[in-house]
């Protein structure tokens, strides 16, 4: 049996660890708070831009379908992957189970006789994807905690490029969305190219305010022409995609992350009982053993 | 005279930085430069990195870099998309040289035609435009 000065010093360094879980865990609810009014500040933006791509493409009517983003390719060979992980663990399984459902999408796509190339935001989706041997076509790491807007810009450029050059020729996105600090969902979207119903379609719940909108739309001025202003609406709209994905896999991040430390502290503060238990078990078949010498030398005495 | 009144909002991914009723808004089109008045025909336009003007009253003025975005006037009400606007007084000029020059360089490394010259011409304008703002 361990002695009690080993107990002592065991449950000492779980104090510590115990310690550093429970500050990481306030850090991260901190951070989690300001993710979440960053979603807040962007949902204005992302529905405005939404209404305002669907505005123009109604009034560019057919040559909305010749722009290459919005035009599928005839040959699917190559699909892009882009899994959106975090920079940094200590998360449960937060980026395990983008990179699981990454590698299991890729095979689904395999047995359908399509390649997968690889791209990857964060440093734990970069570096688990890489051990597991898969060659990044591109990786985007060091702004996991605070994306900002040019991040989700380079990204989308690189992807659009990738797609107008032909090299190609589907676009698919996996991130952790955010559904509540505790929940997060992983989401596998399709990013290019973006089909015409997410453009034109009307969405339910937002009629009533396409049909307030659909008397003066005849005569809305359009400055330059409603083809131009799609041309560089569409790939904003997947700047906007790449960034909400982004943002939202930040704050999920942290939620992960804050319930993750919440249990470890828990967890610690069960070992802690138990050493307890175990160290006051130990001085007490001290203090017996002891007893039972002084008794045992006093009969001798006697 | 004070002019009649109308909401306009400017919004940012990163968030809302104007909601008030003003008289005037004043800013540049992919075509040229505009200004709205209330009443204004519905528009929809594409803008270009410039100073964003928004006229509470003829002397007081918020100015705003903007970059790419976009403008919509319905209902009499104008809601501007920006990428960024940033306030004259909150922009740092040391940083944006610094991205200026490094996007010039961008410009003349980059091949002729190819997508990164476009982007790095377009940094290019972009930057030129919040310094013009900011001095």
């Amino acid at each position: 049996m361990a002695s009690q000065r080993d107990v002592k010093n065991k449950i000492a360094s779980v104090k510590n660890i115990q310690k550093i879980t429970r500050a990481m865990e306030m850090v991260a609810a901190a951070r989690l708070r300001r993710a979440e009014q960053r979603i807040e500040a962007l949902r204005p933006y992302a529905d405005a831009l939404r209404r305002m791509t669907r505005q123009a493409a109604q009034a560019a009517g057919a040559e909305a379908s010749r722009l290459p983003l919005l035009s599928e390719h005839e040959n699917v060979e190559k699909v892009g992957l882009l899994l959106v992980t975090g920079d940094r663990g200590l998360a449960g399984g937060f980026n395990s189970q983008i990179v699981r459902a990454g590698v299991r999408i890729s095979g689904e796509l395999g047995e359908e006789g399509l390649k997968s190339e690889w791209y990857a935001t964060g440093r734990r989706g970069v570096s688990s994807l890489s051990f597991r041997g898969y060659d990044l076509s591109g990786s985007y790491t060091g702004f996991a905690d605070r994306p900002a807007y040019a991040d989700a810009r380079s990204i989308a450029d690189d992807l659009i490029q990738a797609y107008i050059d032909g090299e190609l020729d589907r676009v698919e996105m996996v991130y952790n969305s955010y559904v509540s600090p505790l929940t997060q969902k992983v989401t596998h979207e399709r990013l290019l190219p973006i089909s015409q119903a997410t453009i034109t379609g009307e969405e339910e719940g937002e009629d009533s305010e396409e049909g307030e909108q659909s008397g003066p739309k005849a005569l809305v001025d359009y400055e330059p022409d409603p083809e131009e202003i799609l041309k560089r609406l569409v790939p904003d709209y997947v700047e906007i995609s790449i960034y909400r994905a982004l943002v939202e896999s930040t704050a999920g991040f942290f939620g992960a992350q804050m319930t993750a430390m919440r249990s470890a502290s828990e967890n610690a503060g069960e070992i802690i009982t138990d050493y307890t238990l175990q160290m006051n078990r130990a001085r007490q078949a001290e203090i017996t053993q002891e007893i039972m010498e002084v008794v045992a030398g006093a009969e001798g005495l006697s | 005279m004070a002019r009649t009144r109308f909401p306009a909002e400017v919004l940012t991914p990163e968030g809302e930085v104007f909601s008030e009723e003003i008289e005037m808004l004043s800013t540049r089109t992919a075509v040229g430069s505009i200004g709205i008045l209330a009443g204004h025909e519905p528009i929809l336009a594409m803008l270009e990195p410039t100073e964003l003007r928004l006229y509470r009253s003829e002397t007081d003025i918020v100015r705003f870099a903007q970059a790419e975005g976009y403008l919509q006037f319905a209902e009499n009400r104008a809601l501007v998309l920006v990428e960024e606007a940033i306030a004259p007084e909150a922009l740092d000029r040391a940083t944006f040289e610094t991205k200026l020059s490094e996007a010039r360089t961008a410009a003349e490394q980059a091949e002729p035609d190819s997508e990164e010259k476009a982007r790095a011409e377009r940094d290019i304008r972009r930057y030129e435009a919040f310094l013009a703002v900011g001095s």
